[in-house]
């Protein structure tokens, strides 16, 4: 079949764009036309022939609690292998996050100024926060700032509001906290409170997959 | 006197820099000065003549404005002297706060404005002085649009319609938009932008704009709000409302649960403390009474006992009594005492008969007395021995009997002995069984009292009562709650019906109204049509020609002319005769007859009016469609607000019906465990006391049995023991009868030979007696007889003692044997009612023990509770977040009693409070996700803090439940499909209005095409062709709008149905999906243009295409050079002239009052003197006035018919003074 005749939605190559520098559609994203990207992929129809054709490109659409991302076929494990250690950094600021009092959930809007607020009230959540290893340190909201401007160019989160400075959670973020309930450390008795869902017994990984 | 009208002077006193100057302008003028001279400014103060719009002069906003630069002082005046075909009349314009006008009917002269020393005068003594010399001024007029319709002939006021440079029609704002525009525009290079620019807003107001900035301001709310429905109606979405409302109703439930636990447990803190030590008082007091109770029933049963004690002594007194007469009488009777007593009877007769005999016995042995003495005395030895011998053989049996008797007696006394320690024995096992069965019997009574009061007490008899009262009153609450749910699904139905048949209504009326709209509007059309074709034609008509050469002629001639002949071209006028007043030769009194005809000022005004009634229509028509759309968003907001109310009640009713159902459903389970709770208890508790009442009744059997065994074993001891005794008694009685056989053998043998010894001596004595002649017969009779009477008297009195005895007992016993017995049986009665009283006694007391036992037992179990409570309250329970949280309540609460101990609540509230968290985290999660799926501003107020407090959480999830229950989301919808329909019509009927004038435009490219064409360069040679072209607009938001504008045109109003519509296959669906593309695209390209507005310019493209010399631009839409500068000013002033003459000439009235006016260009400094002449030549053929600027004299100033020159004064005043110069003839 040629790829003229899967009648492919238009914002294809958008799409292709997004997901292929190994970032996330959320549904409930708003820049750039997110959501409605998210809806074109969420039209089951519009789903089946994308896959068809990203498969061509050895893609796989994955679907996720809303959202979607690509993973590679066939993938060789050592690249698996080296994203699982690329990941390792996001489970400190997860732990942070949910360290919080108010804690950061799908949806949840917030400004970086009321996390480092937190934090600084808060001696567990600095020595958290101080063993994150980042570039900038000079103060708790600019090591907070990088944060959400990384979490942020990885898709999971969003600057709303860039007067406010006012970041809003994707969802994402929700493959994060899946990935890290999915984390079996050896010779720890493996409590299964991941009732979530299976990603725990085969889960694609989607970082930094290019 | 010019034939014609002109602005033929500008006079400035004071104004701006320039003290005085007085310019004529009846011909081409031109100011030569350097810069910053005053040239524009004076340029600006003729072009304020033409369009008196002081905003409209290229000042810029940096620069002072008009009113305040020129007219600095009471005294500025600018006046404009208008030459006409009789007499001049001037404008005088002065600042009275804001710029005004006047009008004066006569030509300027300085005296007005001037007193003798030269010195400007106010304009109340100009006006002075105008009354001084009679004349006509105006009143004051003090707006821009009255100047301009004075100006422009459109004035009816009879008193002013003189005053008119030119009569113009409804366009005539064209005249002087076109004058503004030359003028700020003649510095610009020639782009077909710019002529479209002119032309455009030449023929268009500033209103006739498309604001792109209001459209992309509507379509950007139109679109969120798409957006945040879309977002709404979404699948997840609503999977979270439900998860959220779900949550809501938990966490709900579970905090009134935590508040009402730690209200009662504050409730149950304070009321244990203030129970503890009332509890303590009263277990005391309950102990007290116990003990008094005991004590009362103690001292009761002492008394009752010892009565019993004495009753039973009198009853054993009496009963021996009578067991003491029984057993005399028993020996009486064995001893044949009633056969004793009458023989005793008969002793005293007895005694008689013997003395008597004896008496008889003496007298017969008279003869023989001694021998009878010595006989008797022998006999009487014999007889003294035989008694003798009997009484010692009685004495002898008398004591065996005795010995006996005493043996039997000791005998019996043993066994009686026996018998009565047996009996003893028998009575003390009896009376310790009878003892153990009466503990046992009490104890039954007690037992069974306490079954008695456990089956009438029904545990948990409060809480039961309680529970069914709530199902009575629940199930009452569904059945009101269903009812209630009928009627108001009733009401909605009704009103959903209502609501439509309104809209029904409404949508035929607004399509009446717009078929009448659109019908007079067609009509008005057609008359205006009418109009336009008389005035077009009416110069080569016969009209024309009366115009032109018949002055008057509506008063005369046109009086019997209608206007079929008026408009006819064909009559061939000819004037013949103008001085006969007669028609064909025939007179007629014209007086008689009324003006039929109409001037071309009446066609230009009704065909004004009729315009205006367009657009009032028109006007009418949007109104109406506002009205109508305000009515549906006003019934939308009603009716939806009144269904939603009634939607909101519906569900708060089913809830509230659910929420009863399940309460109910909860409240039977409940209903049922503390049924069976209570059944358990009650059997648990009756089956301890059945269990312990069949123990004791098992018990009491086996006691009863052991006493009938005891009994019987007891009487066979006594029988054993009886008949040993008798069988002892009995051998003693058989010893006692052998020995008394003995004796009485003994005696009898001892007798017979004592008998026999005393029959001897009786007959001795006999035979001496007969010897003697004695009656022996006799004597032997009666001596029988004494024998018998004395053995009877013997025998009686042998009885004696016994008869005393038993008359004793009798008279001691016998005879109050009755008394006895009734004794005994009232003992026994009244001992047998002590015993019944004792019974009872004990049964009330037992009760009333058992109860206030009870009462303490609960009394003390409840201390303990409470002591226990406060306890674990203190220790567990203080030092949690959980307490904190709830501290305020739980430490101001009322004390008051709870089912619940202290101990349970904290355990609940500890319990529920994790439980809790764990419901609220979910709750604000979803929360959290929900909101986040919305825009952040969204038009529903659908956001949450990330810091959110509970009671935020909670108001929002309240806020989506009333948002849900009163169906928002439709009066959402209806809103916003309301404003899409508003944008969509909007935009249809703005792209209408304007697309409406490209016709105009087309003609006025037509216009301009022709008089290009008529343009005459061939004798300069310069300029072979100027061609002009209009083509399709390439604006893209314009296509855009169009686009929209002609779907709305083909599909109407799309949304009612399908703007929303889950169901792709729903009519409109694709439809609606396509414009809200379109809408989408509109405002990307708005966007992206970054256009402001959409003007008529923006609606066509024009393209020139220039051939000067050898040199052709070709199609274009610019014309950058042409030729050398000289040739591009050239160029572009022949435009301007001719788009000037085009638009005057569109938009005045030919009449045959001709008129002139003032085409101002700036710099033409660059041009030629030979291009010069052209262009002047050009614009002399169009009737235009050129005024021009020059740097410098070049010579160029030589073909003016004005030249002024501008210096500036050493005060920095400037003047203004005519050039000597010599007109070249144009």
């Amino acid at each position: 079949m040629k790829i003229e005749d899967l009648e492919l939605p238009k914002q294809t190559h958008e799409i292709f764009n997004i997901l292929a520098r190994g970032h996330f559609i959320s549904s409930n994203g708003t820049k750039d036309g997110m959501g409605r990207l998210y809806d074109i992929l969420n039209d089951p129809v519009n789903f089946e022939k994308l896959q068809d054709y990203f498969n061509v490109l050895r893609y796989k659409i994955e679907k996720g609690n809303n959202y979607f991302y690509f993973s590679k076929l066939n993938e060789p494990p050592s690249i698996t292998e080296k994203k699982l250690e690329t990941f390792e950094k996001y489970i400190d600021i997860i732990d942070l996050f949910a360290s919080l009092d108010n804690k950061i959930t799908i949806g949840s809007r917030f400004r970086p100024s009321e996390i480092a607020e937190e934090c600084n009230a808060n001696v567990r959540l600095k020595q958290k926060l101080a063993k994150i290893p980042l570039y900038r340190s000079e103060n708790f909201l600019n090591k907070i700032r990088e944060i959400c401007d990384m979490l942020t160019r990885d898709s999971f989160l969003e600057l709303e509001d860039e007067n406010t400075e006012t970041y809003k959670v994707l969802d994402a973020y929700s493959y994060l906290l899946d990935i890290i309930n999915a984390i079996t450390i050896f010779g720890q008795p493996n409590y299964s409170e991941n009732t979530n869902d299976n990603l725990s017994d085969n889960i694609d990984i989607n970082i930094n997959p290019n | 006197m010019l034939p014609y009208r002109i602005l033929n002077r500008i006079v400035l006193i004071n104004i701006a820099n320039v003290k005085y100057t007085d310019i004529e302008l009846n011909g081409n003028t031109c100011f030569v000065g350097a810069n910053n001279y005053g040239k524009t400014s004076l340029q600006r103060a003729i072009l304020f003549f033409y369009s008196a719009n002081s905003r409209a002069l290229g000042i810029s906003s940096s620069q002072k404005p008009f009113e305040e630069h020129y007219f600095r002082y009471d005294n500025s005046y600018i006046i404009y002297e208008v030459n006409t075909e009789t007499s001049p009349f001037f404008v005088m314009v002065y600042r009275h706060n804001k710029l005004v006008f006047r009008f004066v009917d006569s030509e300027y002269n300085p005296d007005f404005f001037f007193n003798e020393n030269n010195e400007a005068l106010k304009f109340r003594e100009v006006l002075a002085k105008l009354d001084q010399r009679n004349i006509f001024y105006s009143n004051q007029i003090d707006t821009f649009e009255k100047y301009r319709n004075i100006l422009y002939g459109t004035e009816t006021d009879p008193k002013l319609n003189k005053f008119f440079l030119l009569r113009g029609n409804e366009k005539y704002q064209n005249i002087p938009k076109s004058i503004t525009n030359v003028f700020l525009s003649s510095k610009n290079s020639i782009d077909s932008r710019f002529i479209k620019d002119f032309i455009a807003s030449a023929i268009s107001n500033e209103t006739d704009a498309i604001l792109l900035e209001n459209i992309e301001r509507q379509l950007r709310q139109f679109s969120e709000k798409y957006q945040d429905i879309e977002t709404f109606l979404k699948k997840e979405t609503q999977q979270l409302i439900e998860l959220i409302e779900q949550k809501y109703d938990q966490v709900q439930t579970l905090k009134t649960t935590q508040l009402e636990a730690a209200e009662k447990l504050g409730s149950t803190l304070r009321y244990a403390d203030t129970q503890h030590n009332i509890l303590l008082n009263t277990i005391q007091e309950k102990e007290n009474k116990i003990q008094q109770l005991k004590e009362e029933f103690e001292a009761f049963k002492y008394a009752s006992e010892e009565k019993i004690k004495d009753l039973r002594e009198q009853i054993g007194f009496y009963d021996g009594m009578l067991r003491e007469a029984q057993r005399k009488l028993d020996i009486y009777k064995e001893k044949n005492i009633d056969e004793i007593i009458s023989k005793h009877n008969e002793k005293q007769q007895l005694e008689s008969r013997y003395q008597v005999l004896q008496k008889e016995y003496e007298a017969l042995t008279s003869n023989v007395q001694n021998i009878e003495v010595q006989y008797q005395s022998l006999l009487n030895e014999v007889r003294n021995e035989i008694q003798s011998v009997t009484n010692k053989i009685n004495a002898q049996i008398t004591e065996i009997i005795n010995h006996y008797n005493e043996l039997i007696l000791l005998q019996k006394e043993e066994q009686n002995k026996r018998e009565n320690s047996l009996k003893q024995q028998l009575q003390s096992t009896i009376f310790s069984l009878d003892q153990e069965i009466n503990q046992k019997q009490t104890e039954l009574s007690q037992l069974k009292s306490e079954e008695r009061i456990s089956s009438s007490i029904q545990p948990y008899e409060k809480e039961i009562k309680q529970l069914e009262l709530e199902i009575t009153e629940l199930k009452t609450k569904i059945y009101t709650g269903k009812s209630e749910l009928a009627i108001r699904q009733n009401q909605a139905d009704s009103l959903q019906k209502e609501w439509q048949n309104i809209e029904k209504q409404l949508q035929q009326k607004f399509e009446q109204i717009t078929l009448n709209i659109q019908k007079q509007i067609e009509q008005l059309k057609k008359e205006i049509a009418q109009i336009d074709e008389k005035l077009n034609i009416q110069e080569n008509a016969f009209y024309g020609f009366l115009e032109k050469n018949v002055p008057n002629w509506h008063l005369s001639f046109g009086k019997i002319l209608n206007e079929d002949i008026l408009f006819k071209n064909d009559l061939n006028p000819q004037l013949v005769d103008t001085n006969s007043p007669t028609i064909f030769g025939v007179k007629i009194d014209l007086d008689k007859l009324q003006i039929v005809s109409k001037s071309i000022e009446q066609y230009q005004t009704e065909k004004i009016q009729k315009l205006n009634q367009i657009k009032e229509l028109e006007n009418q028509f949007i109104q109406e469609q506002q009205n109508i759309q305000n009515e549906k968003i006003l019934n939308a907001d009603k009716y939806g607000k009144q269904i939603a109310e009634i939607k909101e009640d519906i569900k708060v009713t089913l809830y509230a019906i659910e929420l009863a159902e399940k309460k109910e459903r909860k409240l039977i389970v409940e209903l049922e465990e503390w049924k069976t709770k209570a059944a358990k208890e009650t059997d648990a508790s009756l089956q301890t006391i059945r269990e312990k009442i069949a123990m004791i009744e098992e018990e009491i059997a086996i006691l009863k049995k052991r006493k009938q065994l005891t009994e019987t074993e007891f009487e066979t001891q006594i029988q054993n023991t009886i008949a040993k005794s008798n069988q002892q008694i009995q051998h003693l009685k058989q010893q006692q009868q052998k020995e008394i056989e003995q004796l009485e053998v003994q005696r009898k043998n001892t007798i017979k030979e004592l008998k026999d010894k005393e029959d001897k001596l009786i007959a001795e004595k006999q035979n001496i007696f007969q010897n003697k002649g004695v009656d022996n017969k006799k004597i032997q009779e009666i001596q029988k007889q004494l024998s018998e009477l004395q053995e009877q008297i013997s025998e009686i009195q042998q009885y004696q003692n016994l008869i005393n005895d038993y008359l004793k007992d009798k008279r001691d016993l016998f005879d109050n044997i009755p008394l006895y017995k009734q004794k005994k049986e009232e003992f026994v009665t009244e001992n047998k009612n002590i015993l019944q009283q004792i019974e009872e006694e004990t049964k009330k007391h037992n009760l009333e023990r058992l109860e206030i036992q009870k009462q303490k037992k609960e009394l003390e179990e409840t201390l303990y509770q409470f002591n226990q409570g406060i306890l674990f309250f203190q220790n567990n329970f203080k030092e949690t977040p959980v307490y904190k949280h709830y501290a305020q309540i739980i430490e101001n609460a009322e004390p008051k009693p709870s089912n619940f101990s202290i101990t349970d609540l904290c355990t609940q509230l500890l319990k529920n409070e994790s439980y809790f968290n764990e419901e609220y985290t979910q709750f604000q999660r979803y929360i959290n996700e929900y909101a986040g799926k919305f825009r952040m501003d969204n038009h529903f107020g659908f956001f949450i803090r990330h810091d959110a407090s509970f009671n935020e959480y909670e108001k929002f999830a309240q806020n989506l439940r009333s948002f849900i229950n009163e169906n928002r989301i439709e009066v959402s919808i209806t809103e916003t499909s309301a404003l899409a329909t508003m944008i969509i019509d909007s935009i249809a009927i703005k792209v209408k209005e304007l697309s409406g004038q490209k016709d105009k435009i087309q003609h006025i490219i037509s216009l301009l095409a022709e008089d290009f064409k008529k343009a005459e360069f061939e004798e300069s040679k310069l300029i072979e062709y100027i061609k002009i072209r209009l083509e399709e607009s390439d604006n893209k938001i314009y296509k855009l709008l169009k686009k929209i504008q002609e779907f709305r045109d083909e599909h109407g109003i799309v949304f009612n149905e399908g703007l929303f519509s889950s169901n792709q296959n729903a009519p409109k669906k694709p439809l609606s999906l396509q414009i809200i593309r379109m809408l989408d695209q509109l405002r990307t390209a708005i966007k992206e243009q970054e256009q402001q507005e959409i003007r008529l310019q923006d609606l066509f493209e024009l393209k020139f295409n220039i051939k000067e010399g050898l040199n052709e631009t070709g199609w274009t839409h610019r014309i950058d050079s042409i030729g050398s500068t000289g040739t591009d000013i050239l160029v572009k002033a022949i435009i301007y002239i001719t788009l000037l003459h085009v638009f005057i000439k569109e938009s005045s009235v030919k009449t045959n009052k001709k008129f002139k006016v003032h085409c101002i260009i700036d710099e033409v400094g660059q041009i030629s003197a030979h291009y010069l002449k052209e262009l002047l030549r050009f614009a002399k053929s169009r009737d235009i006035v050129m005024i021009n600027g020059l740097p410098n004299k070049s010579g160029l100033e030589s073909h003016y018919k004005y030249t002024y020159q501008f210096k500036k004064e050493d005060d920095g005043t400037v003047r203004i003074f005519p050039s000597i110069v010599t007109e070249v003839e144009v």
